[in-house]
């Protein structure tokens, strides 16, 4: 499919014919050849309003026009650099389909990343608040049901808050961590670990060194949960972070030991 | 509420989160406070986890919920190559006895299972 009305029509012979000479140049020259890059600029810098005029058709959709232009730059760039002058075609003509597939693309990154977790997003926060809020009210944890009511929506709904919130701990383990846990400040009284109930599991599976590798609020919450038998809750006040919060950590720290005691 | 929900899946670490989303939502008809709801999630995790390590090739794992009024009842099953329970001095073992009231485990016939049981420890009001 071939977009009309390509190129802006106030070039001038003069203007063709230098774009012409540049498009040449940056075909004949070798690729490490250090000119390309000042020549492709100008190339890309002659061929913005394109982009502009293409990234104006979308401004509508909820997307800043800035951003529209950038991503459309990039295909641009693209263009540029996959033309080919011998096949006589123009760039313009050549690069359009490449910018709108950028700008097509954007819109669908963003209605991945945004739309749709962004509700899941929202009510992980209101879960978390509204389950520290119900515990202290309670002085339990709340249930799945009260949190539903609580809120205002449906069980499913907050299953699947709870559920994006593992999946997202998962995902988040090799980023470092998201921003609870970065806001969450380490205040974790030392805890020895020479407790005596690991001993007759430390010996057969070389636990003390896995343990002795964590940080040390993970281990912190380990020895807790495990071995003094405290709740996620009673943990989440000590610590004075969310149960969520332990919990995704519990989840996380397991999956560690575990992994690192099969792996032999 | 009674019946028992079953789930069986390929004895593949991939397939783990399948269980543990079931485990969520029957500790949520359990009316288990989210607490212990992360609990069994974590409990049923390293119940199925420990079954994959030790599974036969090619085979399942079965995990089986079953209501009982403010209980649980968890049991996850899997042919094993090595025909053995867990111990019970393994760290696992430790783990899982912590996260629930109760864990027993049997072996028939090459087929390992683990019981994992649980009851609210808070009342609840209806």
């Amino acid at each position: 499919m071939s977009e009309p009305a390509a190129r802006p029509s106030r070039w001038g012979e003069e203007q063709r014919l230098h774009e012409r000479a540049l498009l040449d140049e940056f075909a004949r020259l070798d690729h490490t050849d250090p000119r390309r890059a000042s020549i492709r600029d100008e190339i890309v810098t002659m061929h913005l309003p394109l982009v502009q005029h293409l990234a104006r058709r979308y401004r509508d959709r909820g997307e800043p026009l800035e951003d529209l232009v950038q991503v459309g730059t990039i295909g641009l760039i693209k263009a540029v650099d996959r033309f080919d002058p011998e096949r006589g075609t123009e760039l313009s003509t050549f690069a359009t389909p490449t910018i709108l597939g950028e700008i097509k693309r954007h819109f669908r990154d963003r209605a991945w990343a945004v739309r749709v977790p962004r509700r899941l997003q929202e009510l992980q926060a209101q879960v978390v608040s509204r389950t520290d809020e119900l515990t202290r009210t309670l002085h339990r944890a709340p249930t799945v049901r009260e949190l539903a009511e609580s809120l205002g929506v449906g069980e499913e709904d907050v299953l699947d808050a709870l559920e994006a919130r593992h999946a997202y701990a998962t995902a988040s383990i090799d980023a470092g961590g998201d921003a609870e846990e970065r806001a969450a400040a380490p205040v974790v009284r030392s805890l020895g670990i020479d407790d005596p109930s690991f001993g007759a599991i430390e010996d057969r599976e070389s636990l003390r060194p896995l343990l002795e590798a964590l940080p040390e609020r993970e281990r912190t919450i380990i020895v807790l949960r495990f071995f003094r038998h405290m709740s996620q809750t009673q943990i989440a006040e000590e610590l004075g972070i969310s149960q969520m919060h332990v919990s995704r950590l519990l989840a996380r720290t397991l999956a560690q030991l575990r992994e690192g005691m099969t792996a032999d | 509420m009674s019946g028992t929900v079953t789930l069986t899946f390929p004895a593949q670490t991939g397939n783990v989160a399948l269980a543990r989303t079931l485990a969520a939502a029957m500790s949520a008809r359990a009316d288990l406070p989210l607490d212990q709801l992360e609990d069994v999630r974590l409990a049923v995790d390293e119940a199925v986890s420990q079954l994959i390590i030790d599974a036969a090739p090619g085979s399942d794992i079965a995990c089986a919920f079953t209501l009982m009024g403010d209980a649980l009842d968890i049991v996850v099953s899997g042919t094993s190559t090595s025909g053995r329970t867990p111990d019970a001095d393994t760290f696992s073992w430790t783990v899982m006895s912590a996260l629930v009231d109760t864990v027993t485990a049997r072996v028939d016939a090459g087929v390992v299972s683990l019981r994992l049981f649980v009851t609210r420890h808070a009342p609840v009001d209806a």
